[in-house]
């Protein structure tokens, strides 16, 4: 087997092991018993929470940063985009250049959010360096992933880029990966046993 | 913590513009301070009969008194209480009586 | 000795103890939710907007990201792998003095816990939740601002936290049955104490007897159209307010509390109806029985459900028309976007007065007052309250109302402060003032 895609195969071993421990970790933590009666339910809040909830209009703060938000969907459309095409690359199922298109796009999405975490003060001023890290990482993977479309002898780097991304991925914020869904559940179990969401008017 | 000049002494006011030493007050610091603090020009009798109530109150009790017992002792009537001090009994007739800041939601 | 020296004489005297302590109680507020969130924040910076402080004065710290850096970041060195090998990396930071001080100034001096960054979060963080747990901390290391603790102090010693004597509060009481008594000209209109096996218990906020009586007449007025069967305890549990909600100390908001289910078991009453105020409604209705970790053997409601029913089920008739002036809303956070009271007092409204118009934004996304979160009896921040509150000035502006109705006696006393800081020439009145001038027969 190829050095390369091995390596990739135990990176990924890695990144979902350790993720599966940082989950437990926080399970740990145990669960809230609640004694209160619900006034709504809070399924249909974890419901809209994952639904509505995330559609644009649902949030001031995608309204009054439609831009921010936008170069956040290309973003992680093309990481996505990168994943499928890794999926494809080691299934042996070649590259498709739409992908790449899609992956490009998204890279250029990352590198808008990097300019903007560079240059806004405030932005840099909630920002640590493992801000930067991943998103060079994850803005690199998808960028090569969409220049092996085109150039397949990018192959190894892009496959060397995948391994670090992977490696790193649970030990920074990239762990939002994981972390977004529960975050998002609790989010509407919350409102939702509250009665608050899904909105009334 | 804000200073006000008053007649040439200096008035220190706690940051909700209560006296922070309550044993300054004199009628003079309250007339000043309901022009400074509340924007009242002229004390009528009214509102003297109420503030000096509420100064005897506090220092007797070391506590405001309930608007009940200005009503009743003074002869006020409760809705004449907020118009003759706009920011209420608490935050208008108790900070021109020289009080600390009550504790609570008022 | 001004509050802020205060404040450094007690983080200078913080030992190494004190700082194991905090970490101790933060740890405990803890659950996998909170655990989940402390791993989630993407750094993206959308939810700045969305908090009033930043708003009105758009700096770093006011970015409710940043409040939560600074929680997070603790966490980070306390808690994770990623903190302890590599603290520069992940920005993580050990507790000590000086993040003891900004913890102070993110939790108790820049967020009143409205909850409106929660809404607008990316990620769907509930950042209220980790503000609450380090205010815990922060009490567990003497660091609760000491006029806030006063508060609490009073409730737990007096059972109510204006130190309102049995004496004073029954004869506030009896002197507002008078007053009712003259205003419906009906000699038998009550405010009934301590009646045995009443269907509601009434409560109120502490602020109505001692400063404010005319907003419990106008409740008892309501009750007394609806030939309601209620009844007030002139022993402790009477008042609906609970900073323990805002301290974070859950022992004693716990001990707050119980004052309200001893009351309930004492009297017989089958529905605790709590006053026209966020917290106190947030605190009996929903936190109370986590603090006392068991459910209430009675229900728990806000008279707006109340007065939303009476005027559903015909029991008592309003007249717009006595209500012509131009009334808008505000909807306190805790009783709308933590509470889940949203639609009662709108419909009350709607009936009660000719001219309603929302502000913008409202319902779940409106902006706090800036009073929450225990502001108004936090002096030393009382600048930035005020300046903060001139997103909701704004509010009121766009509406061009000349009357601002809101069911909480705390939104009431900082609108009122807007009031005059803004000079916004409103009146500002509670839902049941106006119901019970629009009451007709
Ligand atoms: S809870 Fe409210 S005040 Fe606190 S940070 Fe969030 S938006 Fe700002
Ligand atoms: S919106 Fe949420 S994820 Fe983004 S910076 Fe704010 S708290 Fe963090």
């Amino acid at each position: 087997m190829n050095p390369l895609l091995a390596g990739v195969m135990l990176a990924t071993i890695w990144c979902a092991g350790a993720l599966v421990v940082l989950y437990m970790r926080t399970k740990a933590f145990g669960v809230r018993q609640l004694h209160s009666r619900p006034a709504g339910d809070a399924r249909a809040g974890v419901r809209y929470a994952f639904t509505q909830g995330m559609a644009p209009q649902a949030k001031e703060s995608v309204r009054m940063n439609p831009l921010s938000y936008l170069a956040g969907m290309l973003y992680h459309t093309g990481i996505f985009a990168g994943l499928a095409l890794l999926g494809l690359k080691l299934s042996g199922l070649g590259t498709p250049r739409v992908l790449g298109i899609v992956a490009l796009l998204g890279a250029t999405g990352g590198i808008a959010l990097l300019g903007k975490r560079m240059f806004k003060a405030h932005l840099r001023g909630i920002s640590c360096p493992d801000d930067f890290v991943s998103n060079l990482l994850a803005t690199g993977f998808a960028a090569l992933a969409g220049i092996t479309c085109f150039l397949p002898s990018f192959a190894s780097l892009w496959l060397i880029e995948t391994i670090a991304l992977l490696i790193y991925a649970p030990l920074g914020k990239i762990r939002h990966c994981l972390f977004f869904f529960p975050t998002r559940y609790h989010f509407g179990a919350f409102f939702g046993r509250r009665g608050v969401l899904p909105p009334t008017a | 913590m804000s200073v006000l000049d008053f007649n040439g002494t200096q008035v220190q006011l706690n940051e909700e513009g209560f006296l922070v030493e309550p044993s300054i007050w004199t009628e003079e610091l309250a007339a000043f301070l309901a022009l400074k603090e509340e924007g009242l020009e002229q004390l009528t009798e009214d509102h003297w009969s109420v503030i000096r109530f509420i100064r005897g109150h506090f220092l007797e009790n070391d506590s405001a008194p309930m608007v009940r017992a200005m009503c009743k002792t003074t002869g006020v009537p409760l809705k004449r209480i907020y118009e003759l001090f706009p920011s209420g009994p608490a935050k208008g007739a108790c900070k021109l009586a020289g009080l600390p800041k009550p504790d609570g939601c008022v | 000795m001004s509050d802020v020296d205060e404040l450094e004489t007690r983080l200078e005297a913080l030992t190494e103890a004190d700082f194991q302590r905090g970490l101790e109680v933060f740890r405990s507020k803890l659950k996998e939710a909170e655990a989940a969130f402390l791993n989630a924040c993407v750094h993206c910076g959308l939810c700045a907007e969305s908090c009033h402080y930043y708003r009105m004065d758009p700096v770093l710290e006011n970015i409710p990201a940043a409040k939560l850096e600074t929680i997070a970041a603790v966490f980070k060195r306390h808690f994770t792998t990623m903190g302890k090998v590599a603290p520069g990396l992940v920005g993580a930071r050990s507790m000590d003095k000086d993040m003891a001080r900004a913890w102070v100034d993110a939790v108790f001096g820049r967020c009143s816990l409205c909850g409106r960054c929660s809404l607008n979060c990316t990620v769907g963080i509930l950042l209220p939740r980790l503000f609450r747990a380090a205010r815990a901390a922060l009490g567990a290391m003497g660091l609760t601002p000491p006029d806030l603790q006063a508060t609490v102090d009073t409730a737990l010693k007096h059972g109510n936290n204006m130190a309102i004597t049995r004496e004073d509060w029954v004869e506030t009481v009896q002197w507002i049955e008078e007053e009712l008594q003259m205003e419906t000209g009906d000699p038998e209109a009550r405010l009934p104490l301590d009646k045995h096996g009443a269907k509601i218990l009434f409560t109120v906020n502490p602020r109505e007897p001692k400063f404010f009586p005319l907003s419990l007449q106008a409740s008892a007025k309501v009750f007394w159209a609806a030939k309601e069967d209620w009844t007030l305890t002139a022993d402790h549990g009477w008042d609906l307010t609970n900073y323990g909600l805002f301290n974070c100390k859950d022992e004693e908001a716990g001990l707050i509390t119980q004052n309200l289910v001893d009351a309930m078991a004492r009297l017989g009453c089958e529905t605790l109806v709590i006053g026209e105020c966020g917290h106190g409604f947030a605190s009996a209705r929903w936190e109370g029985e986590e603090w006392l970790k068991q459910g209430f053997p009675f229900k728990v409601m806000s008279i707006l459900e109340l007065m939303d029913e009476y005027l559903r089920d015909g029991r008592i008739k309003v007249d717009p028309a006595k209500h012509p002036k131009k009334v808008t809303l505000h909807d306190p956070c805790n009783l709308v976007r933590h509470g889940g009271i949203c639609e009662a007092q709108r419909r009350v409204l709607r009936a009660s007065a000719a001219d309603f118009v929302e502000m913008t934004p409202n319902r779940e996304h409106n902006f706090c007052c800036g009073g929450g979160g225990g502001q108004l009896a936090m002096g030393r921040y009382k600048a930035r309250r005020l300046n903060s509150g001139g997103m909701k000035a704004q509010q009121i502006r766009d509406t061009a109302a000349e009357v601002v109705v809101t069911p909480c006696h705390n939104c009431v006393d900082q609108l009122g402060e807007l009031n005059k800081e803004y000079k916004l020439k409103v009146q500002i009145k509670t839902v049941a003032e106006i119901v019970a001038d629009a009451l007709v027969p």
